[in-house]
């Protein structure tokens, strides 16, 4: 009953980063809804540890994800510094000088 | 040190130093250069210890902890591809990316992503291989958006972040709904776990997220941004190798839960088709040089699709080593194209401190002022586009032939497909082979600054290759064979 | 059912951070759900990475944000959307869907018969060791492209307060050479 409920919440969360990809254009909320999308996979590997019985090892897969997924943040982070600094603005609808 | 931790672990170790080298003294980039390219000389000489080991002793594994690495026909062939381009860009960027800011960053995430793919060719736990990947990608954005102080190079940045970040959610998700399934995440025992509608979706979720760095035909919107606006060694290098790396990731997984691998072959075939006839399609139109390379790669990619999918569907062990073989020899030609249209780029527009992009336009007659460049450049495109007696040619004709092979309707219907498709992509190359040997030299050529040497050497070095390979396609076999063998053992053929 | 409050309200808390007009809101929204996701993986008894995820998840990330939109300047976002939204939904709703068929055929029991006897340490230090390595080359990564992305060049224009002046100049170039580009494309 428990892991069903969390698979749903899982799943719920994952929507709404999702839709978050799909609708934002804003570069520093694209990075947010990706954050929130990298953290149903880490609550998915401690669920998937449980459910299988090996729950130590579905945790030391989460901590490896969290850190790489915090990787990957904090570069978008820097490519949106740049991209305010030489573009104006984070809208990454300004962006489309290579369409195409 | 067995060869396989040598392999994996040189390049991880000598990343920092190659960049503390560089940061030592300011006016010493050349250090970690030189730094750089000594790391990739040891490597070639553990790879020739395992290539000797596994001639000898089939697949080596290496256990650490509970994590396995095996060096099997696969891991050799990507590892050659990936330590071959990696030397020559190396010794091709001396001059190209001198002065340039953060060039000791440039070398070491170099060697730090040859690094991953040679660890990701290794890594037979499902998870690591992830792991492998996120290295791969996360070394890989700042060479993407390198001149970051140019719109286009940051736009491209972006693009290749976000959808990158997207797929590597998704493998995760898969990685998850697998671990939760079947407790395991060694890709051999996912091979005894049968079937179950878990599996497919974890499947479906690869094939999306690894798709992404494939550049699969609707996932591919990052590549032409990102191998156009790259320095030109890392375009060698991202087309060479990097989307080949994820087409090896998705083989791995996917060939792990074979129990269905007829539907997936008619999954690779379908996507095969779709990104050559795409791939040549948008290539014809572009008038940069290096975004029709780019575009090629789309329709390349295709082939070996082609190639693998028929070992999928039909159990062929040709289509297999055909796949293999063009990769090989589409890292080759690929990386010429790209190094040889960048000294061209070098010649013309970087040395005059100019950042325009190199037009086909550019290239009219530039055979006169630029011989080498010129011929490699052709010798690249040719290959290419399929002409005998290049390399290309040869690895696609494998591919072709296996699939007759097969003597099933669809899969010949396909081949003549990408036979088709191979002429069309002629209609691209020729004509700028055309331009640069039968047009008159224009303003920009005329005003062009020479090539430095070693651009000229590295070019030599793989133009020679492209030309062995052609001539004597067997010189290869021992690289090939136990690949396609490989994966018909993953695919329990 | 301990769980649904959490579940609802780290929801919640991300439908907030995509909808949120101001970035800081935003990233704060993003650190409440890190907060009550690591409060669920504590009721789930991973208190380890409960503690990584709160302090690296809630702490150095909102902390970057912050740090990233203080240096930007924030600007109020409009939410209209890129793609319709009614075809955003649904793409997610069928996404959704099809994730469902996947996810609920899975062995869900309460008492998992194979209980593998070890500890986080263990599993992590030794299993993984290799996962823990790699985690060091992922960080040296990272920063090297976060250093290489914040680089400025210093030494070449900005000699000289005329070079300062004439900075301008090429960038303007730059946008003229970029619509060229564009009409070239066309």
């Amino acid at each position: 009953m428990t892991e069903t409920l969390l698979l749903i919440g899982i799943l719920a969360l994952f929507g709404v980063g999702l839709y978050g990809m799909m609708i934002l254009h804003n570069f520093i909320k694209l990075v947010i809804a990706l954050q929130i999308l990298t953290k149903t996979a880490v609550l998915a590997f401690v669920i998937a540890g449980e459910m299988n019985g090996q729950i130590q090892l579905g945790q030391s897969l989460a901590l490896t994800v969290i850190v790489a997924d915090t990787m990957v943040a904090v570069v978008g982070l820097a490519l949106a510094v740049q991209v305010r600094r030489h573009f104006g603005t984070l809208d990454i609808r300004a962006l489309s000088t290579l369409k195409r | 040190m067995t060869p396989t931790l040598g392999l994996i672990g040189l390049p991880l170790i000598t990343s920092p130093l190659v960049y503390f080298a560089g940061r030592v003294n300011r006016r010493h980039a050349a250090w970690s250069r030189g730094l750089a390219l000594l790391s990739l000389l040891i490597a070639w000489v553990f790879f020739a210890q395992a290539a000797q080991d596994f001639s000898l002793n089939g697949t080596l594994e290496t256990t650490i902890g509970m994590i396995v690495l095996r060096i099997d026909g696969i891991s050799l062939l990507l590892t050659a591809v990936v330590l071959t381009l990696a030397t020559v860009v190396t010794i091709y960027s001396a001059r190209y990316m001198a002065g340039e800011m953060g060039e000791e960053k440039y070398y070491a995430l170099l060697i730090a992503m040859s690094g991953a793919m040679i660890g990701l060719a290794c890594a037979a736990d499902l998870f690591n291989l992830w792991v492998w990947f996120e290295l791969m990608t996360i070394a890989s954005f700042l060479l993407v958006a390198f001149y970051c102080q140019r719109r286009t190079a940051l736009e491209a940045g972006v693009k290749y972040l976000v959808q990158s970040a997207i797929g590597s959610v998704l493998v995760l998700l898969g990685i998850a709904l697998i671990f939760a399934q079947t407790g395991t995440l060694r890709l051999d025992e996912l091979a005894l776990a049968g079937e179950s509608l878990a599996l497919l979706g974890a499947g479906a979720l690869f094939v999306i997220g690894f798709g992404v760095k494939i550049a699969l035909v609707p996932l591919h919107t990052w590549l032409p941004d990102a191998h156009t606006q790259a320095p030109s060694g890392i375009s060698a290098m991202l087309s060479g190798v990097v989307i080949e790396t994820g087409l090896i990731a998705l083989l791995r997984v996917v060939g792990a839960l074979a129990g269905i691998a007829e539907s997936w072959g008619v999954l690779l075939l379908a996507f095969g088709a779709i990104n050559m006839l795409f791939g040549n399609l948008m290539a014809l139109r572009q008038k940069q040089v290096k975004r029709l390379l780019a575009f090629s790669s789309l329709s390349h990619v295709g082939y070996m699709l082609l190639g693998f999918g028929i070992a999928f569907y039909a159990g062929e062990i040709n289509g297999a080593a055909g796949g293999f073989f063009h990769l090989l020899t589409h890292g080759l030609m690929k990386g010429l194209a790209f190094l040889a249209a960048g000294a061209l780029l070098y010649g013309l527009h970087l040395a005059h401190e100019r950042h325009d992009p190199l037009t086909v336009g550019d290239l009219a007659g530039a055979a006169r002022r630029y011989p080498l460049a010129a011929l490699t450049l052709s010798l690249a495109v040719l290959g290419l586009g399929g002409l005998p007696p290049l390399a290309g040619f040869m690895s696609k004709w494998q591919i072709f032939a296996a699939g007759f092979q097969t003597q099933d309707t669809l899969v010949m219907l396909l081949v003549i497909f990408a036979a088709l498709n191979s002429v069309l992509s002629l209609a691209y190359y020729a004509p700028l082979v055309n331009r640069m040997y039968r047009d008159h030299p224009s303003n920009v050529v005329q005003q062009g600054k020479p090539i430095p040497f070693s651009m000229q050497v590295s070019l030599i070095v793989l133009a020679v290759m492209v030309l062995a390979i052609g001539l004597l396609p067997s010189l290869v076999n021992w690289l090939t064979e136990p690949a396609g063998a490989s994966l018909m053992m993953v695919l329990g053929r | 059912m301990e769980f649904l409050p959490l579940l609802i309200g780290s929801v919640a808390f991300a439908v907030f951070a995509v909808r949120a007009v101001r970035l800081l809101h935003a990233a704060l929204w993003l650190a409440g759900v890190s907060i009550l996701i690591s409060l669920m993986l504590y009721r789930l008894g991973a208190w380890e990475i409960a503690i990584i995820e709160l302090s690296v998840g809630a702490g150095l990330v909102t902390v970057l944000f912050v740090f990233a939109i203080a240096v930007i300047g924030d600007e109020a976002v409009s939410v209209r959307s890129l793609t319709p939204k009614s075809l955003a939904a649904a793409l997610t709703a069928a996404v959704l869907i099809l994730l469902c068929l996947f996810l609920f055929p899975l062995p869900v029991e309460e008492n998992p018969t194979v209980q593998v006897e070890t500890t986080f340490a263990v599993s992590f230090w030794q299993d993984r060791v290799l996962d823990a390595l790699l985690q060091v080359m992922l960080i040296f990564a990272g920063v090297l492209g976060v250093m290489g992305l914040l680089d400025d060049p210093k030494p070449r224009v900005a000699a000289s307060s005329a070079a300062q002046a004439e900075n301008t100049a090429p960038h303007d170039e730059e946008s003229i050479a970029d619509s060229h580009l564009e009409e070239e494309r066309v």
